[in-house]
């Protein structure tokens, strides 16, 4: 009782969300963690040392962050104009394109799966597009290839980069670019130096979130591109369900969690710098 | 006339139903400090955002320096803006504010920083250069605002009610720095208020604005001594108005019959028109010595410092506004008092049409 009266109350209001993420998240990880360390009990980074020695091991971490890095570019290429575009909208414009954004998460990626079947295969519509644009010779399959998940990714996360960015942006004082403008900045040049900077941490949360979601997707890749291509995620999936190896497991589990908490970071940090500087 | 350094011809601009700009002609002279004075929604704010090319008018032409510029964007106009919001841009300090417009033109590098030096000297700001823009106060970074958008040289500088979020005393204080400051530069200006004060203060000309029109611009003395409109004379300065019929007019001066007695004053109208008298404050004087000579009880007295304000009861449900330098001896409310004022400091008008 004492402790709680000199809490403050506003700390109170997170407690249910403390209470929730330290039951079903906190004490999971640190059982995974010190499944990771303590093979044979006593604790030793062995398990690590192993990993990161196996050749094969540098393939499956090259496979997530390049996939997890393309599938991030690819959603903040397309979901930066969408963003600027949802902060100008206004009225029914402005639901209308809140709804197709949102309204594609309530389907599941399974269901997903079937549409990009359709899109991604030899005789697909990506494939018939580019044949008739005259970019590609013959027919191509992307169903199966790096490329096919990389878009069908996008697809999924999309919406976790726009929705920050949106969010960041229709705070921004529109007549800021108005008084850029007038002081002779064109175009172009009010975007890079007015409204890209004010969009920053819009653009940080979301690549935060869909890096994390994309280096960490275990279903897309299954559907999308199969075993023959291992990221640290349905490498994880891989040891504790088929293989029964729960030491490798959560290794690689662990390593996941490190690099993408590094990027993460990383990037927050890196914004803070440039938007400091300049 | 000649066209002028700048020259709105035939400005319109509606959104839906609403006319906002009904047709504005407006020709300034270089280095002229030119005030748009109206209520809110009177247009001068949309006058304003199509001369610095934020908007398109639905028909008209805008002229600056002797080039049509009403199709060309904002930024090839040379048309500086001080927004009422100030619109610095946060993530900037006060120098690298300042400095935006000369980098954005692609200015030499070893020109910019003596300039922003110069300008936020010039505003007082120069020990701030370094400062965030959130760190400053209201007055501080109106200051900053105006010497972002003086330091390009622009040909032409609009501000839009830019002291409006300044308490009285700064926003004083304010005024005599810009109007010498822009006097210093040579800058040819557009100020938008609401506030008359603000534009009698600064402006070497005003344009009365009322629903999308020019009603007046002139000086702000010949304003205030002889507005065209009841609009202009009921705006701008404190008024008198009272309601009338026309029953005599010869030589110039017509007799009006009003509730408060036969009244006369300069104009040329036929017998029976309805019409609306007006006489400032300070015109009347608390004896009969006068043309117009009337007596009402006293309603109310306001001390004001150097001067008292009196409010007259006048029939049926007007009031009578008199400014004298001191109250007289023994008046209180209710006291009948003698006032009159002279033919020619009289103004009538046609009765305003929301009136008839």
């Amino acid at each position: 009782m004492n402790a709680s009266r000199r809490l403050d109350p506003v700390l109170l209001l997170a407690l249910p969300a403390v209470l929730y993420l330290a039951i079903v998240y906190g004490v999971p990880l640190l059982m995974l963690l010190g499944r990771s360390i303590l093979s044979g009990g006593t604790p030793s980074l062995a398990p690590f040392g192993a990993f990161l020695s196996d050749p094969f091991s540098w393939t499956v971490i090259g496979n997530t962050l390049r996939i997890a890095v393309l599938v991030t570019l690819l959603c903040l290429l397309i979901g930066y104009p969408t963003a600027l575009a949802l902060s100008r909208a206004r009225g029914a414009a402005q639901a209308l394109i809140l709804v197709a954004i949102i309204l594609p998460l309530s389907v599941g990626v399974v269901v997903k799966a079937f549409a990009w079947q359709i899109v991604l295969r030899r005789d697909g519509v990506v494939s018939q597009l580019m044949m008739g644009l005259g970019l590609w010779s013959e027919p191509q399959r992307l169903l199966f290839t790096e490329a096919g998940l990389v878009i069908g990714a996008a697809n999924v996360f999309v919406p976790f980069m726009i929705l920050p960015i949106y969010s960041v942006l229709k705070l921004v004082d529109p007549r800021l670019g108005e008084a850029a403008a007038t002081l002779g900045a064109s175009p172009l040049y009010r975007f890079f130096k007015v409204a890209l900077p004010l969009s920053l941490p819009g653009i940080v949360t979301g690549v935060a979130f869909v890096f994390s979601m994309a280096a960490s997707m275990y279903v897309i890749p299954n559907l999308l591109i199969g075993d023959r291509f291992q990221t640290l995620a349905t490498l994880t999936g891989r040891s504790f369900l088929f293989m029964r190896n729960e030491q490798l497991g959560s290794t690689t589990a662990v390593v996941l969690l490190v690099l993408t908490v590094a990027v993460v970071v990383g990037s927050a940090a890196l914004s803070k710098r440039l938007g400091g500087a300049s | 006339m000649s066209q002028g350094f700048l020259s709105v011809a035939g400005a319109a601009k509606t959104f839906g139903a609403a006319t906002v700009l009904d047709g504005v002609d407006l020709a300034m002279d270089r280095g002229e400090f030119v005030s748009l004075l109206g209520p809110s929604g009177c247009g001068k704010t949309t006058l304003l955002r199509i001369v610095a090319g934020l908007m398109r008018p639905d028909q008209g032409r805008v002229a600056l320096d002797g080039q049509d510029i009403t199709r060309l964007p904002p930024h090839k106009r040379d048309v500086s803006v001080v927004f009422q919001s100030y619109a610095l841009f946060p993530h900037l300090s006060v120098a690298e504010n300042v400095a935006f417009g000369l980098r954005a033109r692609g200015a030499p590098s070893g020109e910019i920083a003596p300039a922003v030096k110069r300008f936020l000297d010039l505003v007082q700001m120069g020990a701030y250069a370094e400062r965030s823009i959130k760190a400053l106060s209201g007055g501080q970074q109106q200051r900053v605002a105006v010497a972002r958008a003086l330091v390009v040289g622009p040909k032409l500088l609009l501000l839009d009610e830019p002291f409006s979020a300044l308490d009285r005393k700064l926003r004083e204080t304010m005024q005599i720095d810009l109007k010498r400051l822009l006097r210093e530069v040579g800058t040819t200006a557009i100020f938008v208020t609401h506030d008359q004060d603000e534009a009698l203060t600064m402006s070497d000309r005003i344009a009365v604005m009322h629903r999308g029109r020019i009603e007046q611009l002139d000086t702000p003395a010949a304003i205030y001594a002889r507005p065209a409109t009841p609009f202009a004379f009921g705006f701008v300065g404190l008024a008198t108005g009272l309601p009338g019929t026309v029953y005599d007019s010869a030589n110039g001066i017509v007799t009006v019959a009003t509730q408060a007695g036969p009244l006369r004053g300069p104009g040329h109208f036929l017998p029976g028109s309805p019409v609306l008298l007006g006489v400032r404050p300070e015109r009347i004087a608390l004896d009969h010595g006068g043309a117009n000579r009337i007596e009402a009880p006293l309603a109310d007295a306001a001390f004001q410092g150097a001067r008292v304000q009196l409010h007259f009861q006048a029939p049926p449900d007007g009031q009578i506004l008199v400014e004298t330098p001191s109250l007289p001896a023994a008046a209180g409310p209710g006291t009948s008092l003698k006032m009159s004022w002279a033919i020619d400091d009289t103004l009538v008008y046609p009765a305003p049409a929301e009136a008839a």
